[in-house]
């Protein structure tokens, strides 16, 4: 009988056995719904009405539009959502953090343009100089100042180490030459953090400084590329004898690539945009009803696959959540995030114009602008910006690191 | 909203693991199966460390352990593709706390924790295709006692059990029955089945039965859905295996010069078998925590999950053989039986198609994990 038998794993643990188990659960605490309560009636009494509605119906956000809600979140303090209390951030943990992101996107609110708040600030609070860190810290915690990210080169696209823009130290300046491509919103840009090359001898990614750019300064030439869905929103960035003063410099000369890693391992979780996938998820469900798609079982299998890999990524974004919240659990597979992620958003917007069918393909420019008498559900031409949003976020598995290269570092990862 | 497992949880699936590394290795498991797919010996060491009570109380000699401890001893047992019948010891403790009188708790749980007494469900019927409520046998009443007639196939274990729950037509509805397996009228067809587990076809005619419960329909479901969480747990474990036993031999293995393992073609292929085994991994997760929920959420959260497990499964295991090359076809080397073992479990409590039907007729339910 097994009653003359107690393997020593059973006492504790059998002691205060509850169906779920000792301690794993899926639901947030109490607190946690609180907090998420009260961010969601902030959003609903702070986001403009106008924005929101853009962003539910798939429409152009402004310049103005984005900036006038980065101002707002900044006067609460919030822009800078991830950061900790000691530079004037909320310092909220990261599951506080992905309840925010999840208020934000359930109530349409423009996604935060990333290249202050979240890529170059926390860059300059580890590694810049306190005279750094007051001096642009300020600006890009509200919302005043906008800063554009530049990486890419045209020969420096996944291998990014190989990038050649050329910065010469002459003096208490560094002289920088050469181009930046793909570099988003730059039109709007005031400043840009970059990578350079500051030494040619070596390993190329031993030679790579990063550097913060006023992009008034001379010798500085943007020009927008218009892309597939006809917007502009990347640029290309030329350098020509630009003078920057040494203080621009973060941390040390050629230590840039380390740098630029550190803010890589940043906003782990949020890189899946699992919010902003539940609300297209819903999104395509009613526009699926709208077209008469809703009895037609093959479509709608089509709806489901995609609402279990939703729900699938779900939970993997709260695994990292999970394991970033108590720090006992390896991060390995935070890694995964940025290509499921990609993919799903694909997916949706693919389905989006699919559901539109014919109705997707009328190309008619202002079908992006508010306003637009076409521009709600239910009107004639609702499904114009579908095929847009389908050819704009083919991006998705390109950017940030191509998803070839993800799955290079995933493999690297489990093969040890 | 918390994923870690605690130091007790931990010292379960080491005490599992170390039962397969020790006890249950790849002879040991073809012996069995040679030997017809069932040891009693092998079914009584998993009682013996307190699996096959793992969710039964105390009272009744069981362990007493929580849904996650029975996760995480089937994702072990998973990794060591045993072939005992616990999942279905778990389904039928859950059926039998839940429905049956005390006398018959008292008499059929006790054996279940001790390994002395096996049971199982007897569902599969043919043309059901896999809807559980599709059910043909139908029960008579004679002065207060029930007889079954029909037939019911591919019964886990059907022919080594003593005993197995029976869903039959009693009034116009679907009921739950207890058969043993020697009564009268009541006769068995064994043999193996793909993952080299014993199956068997129950034919009954006019069988002696002991009525468990007039809510057929509610038992059915919690056993579906109950059934797909284990299953799912389970092939977690065989699918960390699987992926891992891969990866070890493209390390190894020589071609052209190198590595199979510096490929880039072969890298590739690996990150998305990781990626479909943390997906897997994942609503296994989801599915095991939503066991408590209501009852639409419970089976909405299985439909999801099996539909993802079904996909990682056949995509991992079809993966790891061609990865292999033909070594992962041969029956001498693991790796075979890791495949057909996905396989089965894909089929098992409704594939992939199915469950993508199920989650389809929900859409309107849902929006992601707290939808």
């Amino acid at each position: 009988m097994h009653g003359a038998f107690s393997p020593a794993w059973t006492r504790a643990c059998a002691t205060k056995a509850v169906d779920t188990g000792c301690q794993m659960k899926l639901e947030f605490t109490a607190e946690q719904e609180k907090f998420r309560q009260d961010i969601r009636t902030w959003v609903a009494g702070n986001l403009p009405s106008t924005t929101s509605h853009k962003v539910h119906n798939g429409l152009t956000v402004t310049r103005a539009e984005l900036q006038e809600w980065a101002k707002i979140l900044g006067r609460s303090g919030w822009l800078g959502y991830g950061w900790p209390k000691e530079f004037g951030g909320p310092g909220w943990d990261a599951v506080q953090k992905h309840l925010f992101e999840a208020e934000c996107a359930r109530a349409g609110a423009p996604r935060i343009v990333p290249f202050g708040p979240v890529m170059v600030a926390p860059v300059i609070m580890a590694y810049g100089t306190p005279a750094q860190q007051q001096r642009h810290l300020p600006g890009i915690a509200s919302g005043e100042v906008w800063w554009s990210q530049g990486y890419s080169e045209p020969g420096a696209g996944s291998d990014l180490a190989s990038l050649k823009t050329r910065a010469q130290r002459v003096g208490d300046e560094f002289i920088v030459n050469g181009q930046k491509t793909w570099t988003s919103l730059a039109q709007y840009g005031d400043w840009i953090f970059c990578l350079v090359r500051t030494r040619t001898e070596g390993k190329p990614q031993a030679g790579i400084s990063f550097l913060l750019i006023d992009m008034k300064s001379p010798g500085i030439t943007v020009r927008p590329i218009k892309m597939i869905d006809g917007g502009y929103e990347v640029n290309e960035v030329w350098f020509d004898e630009v003078k920057v003063p040494a203080e621009n410099l973060i941390g040390e000369e050629n230590q840039g690539w380390a740098y630029a890693k550190h803010l890589l391992s940043f906003e782990r979780a949020s890189i899946a945009d699992i919010n902003r996938a539940k609300r297209e998820l819903e999104k395509l469900k009613r526009i699926a009803r709208l077209e008469g798609l809703w009895n037609d079982p093959r479509f709608k299998d089509q709806l489901a696959l995609l609402e279990v890999d939703v729900v699938a990524l779900e939970m993997l974004v709260l695994r990292v959540l999970s394991a970033e919240q108590t720090g006992k659990q390896s991060l390995e597979i935070a890694g995964l995030l940025k290509m499921r992620g990609s993919e799903i958003q694909q997916r949706y917007s693919e389905l989006m114009m699919l559901a539109g069918g014919p109705y997707s393909l009328p190309l008619i420019r202002e079908a992006a602008e508010a306003g637009w008498q076409g521009d709600f559900p239910g009107a004639a031409l609702h499904c114009a910006p579908f095929a847009s949003t389908y050819f704009n976020l083919r991006k998705t598995t390109i950017y940030g690191g191509s998803n070839e290269v993800q799955r290079n570092i995933v493999a690297q990862t489990l093969l040890g | 909203m918390d994923f870690d497992f605690t130091s007790d949880q931990e010292q379960l699936r080491d005490a599992v693991r170390r039962y397969i590394d020790k006890s249950y290795r790849f002879d040991r498991r073809r012996a069995i199966i040679n030997a017809g797919g069932f040891d009693h010996e092998a079914h009584r060491a998993l009682a013996d460390l307190g699996i096959t009570g793992l969710r039964i109380p105390s009272f009744w000699g069981g362990t007493d352990l929580g849904l996650v401890e029975a996760m995480i001893a089937l994702e072990e047992l998973g990794r060591g593709i045993t072939l005992e019948p616990v999942i279905q010891s778990f389904i039928c403790s859950e059926l039998i706390r839940e429905f049956a009188s005390e006398e018959t708790k008292q008499s059929l749980l006790p054996g279940i924790a001790s390994g002395e007494t096996i049971c199982t469900l007897a569902l599969q019927e043919r043309g059901a295709r896999y809807d559980v409520h599709n059910c043909q046998t139908v029960a008579t009443r004679t002065e207060g006692r029930y007889a079954l007639t029909g037939t019911k196939n591919i019964v886990p274990v059907g022919d080594v059990a003593h005993v197995l729950l029976v869903p039959a037509i009693l009034d116009g509805a679907v009921s739950m029955f207890l058969v043993e397996r020697h009564t009268v009228g009541a006769s068995t067809h064994g043999y193996l089945l793909q993952d080299g587990g014993r199956g068997a076809d129950l034919r009954m005619e006019g069988a002696r039965a002991l009525l468990i419960t007039t809510f057929g329909t509610r038992a059915l479901q919690l056993a579906q859905d109950y059934g797909v969480a284990y299953t799912c747990a389970y092939a977690v474990g065989v699918l960390d295996k699987t992926l891992e036993t891969t990866v070890n031999y493209l390390k190894t293995r020589q071609q052209f010069g190198q590595a199979l393992a510096k490929f880039q073609v072969v890298r590739h292929r690996l990150a998305e078998m990781k990626m479909q085994l943390e997906l897997a991994r994942s609503m296994s997760y989801y599915v095991t925590m939503k066991l408590t929920s209501p009852d639409a959420d419970r089976t909405r959260a299985a439909a999801q999950a099996k539909c993802q497990l079904g996909q990682s499964m056949r995509f991992i295991g079809q993966q790891a053989v061609q990865l292999h090359g033909g070594i992962g076809l041969t029956d001498e080397y693991i790796l075979s039986h890791y495949f057909k073992t996905l396989t089965q479990l894909e089929m098992t409590f409704g594939d992939s198609l199915y469950h993508l039907g199920r989650v389809s007729e929900r859409l309107d339910e849902t929006s992601g994990v707290f939808g």
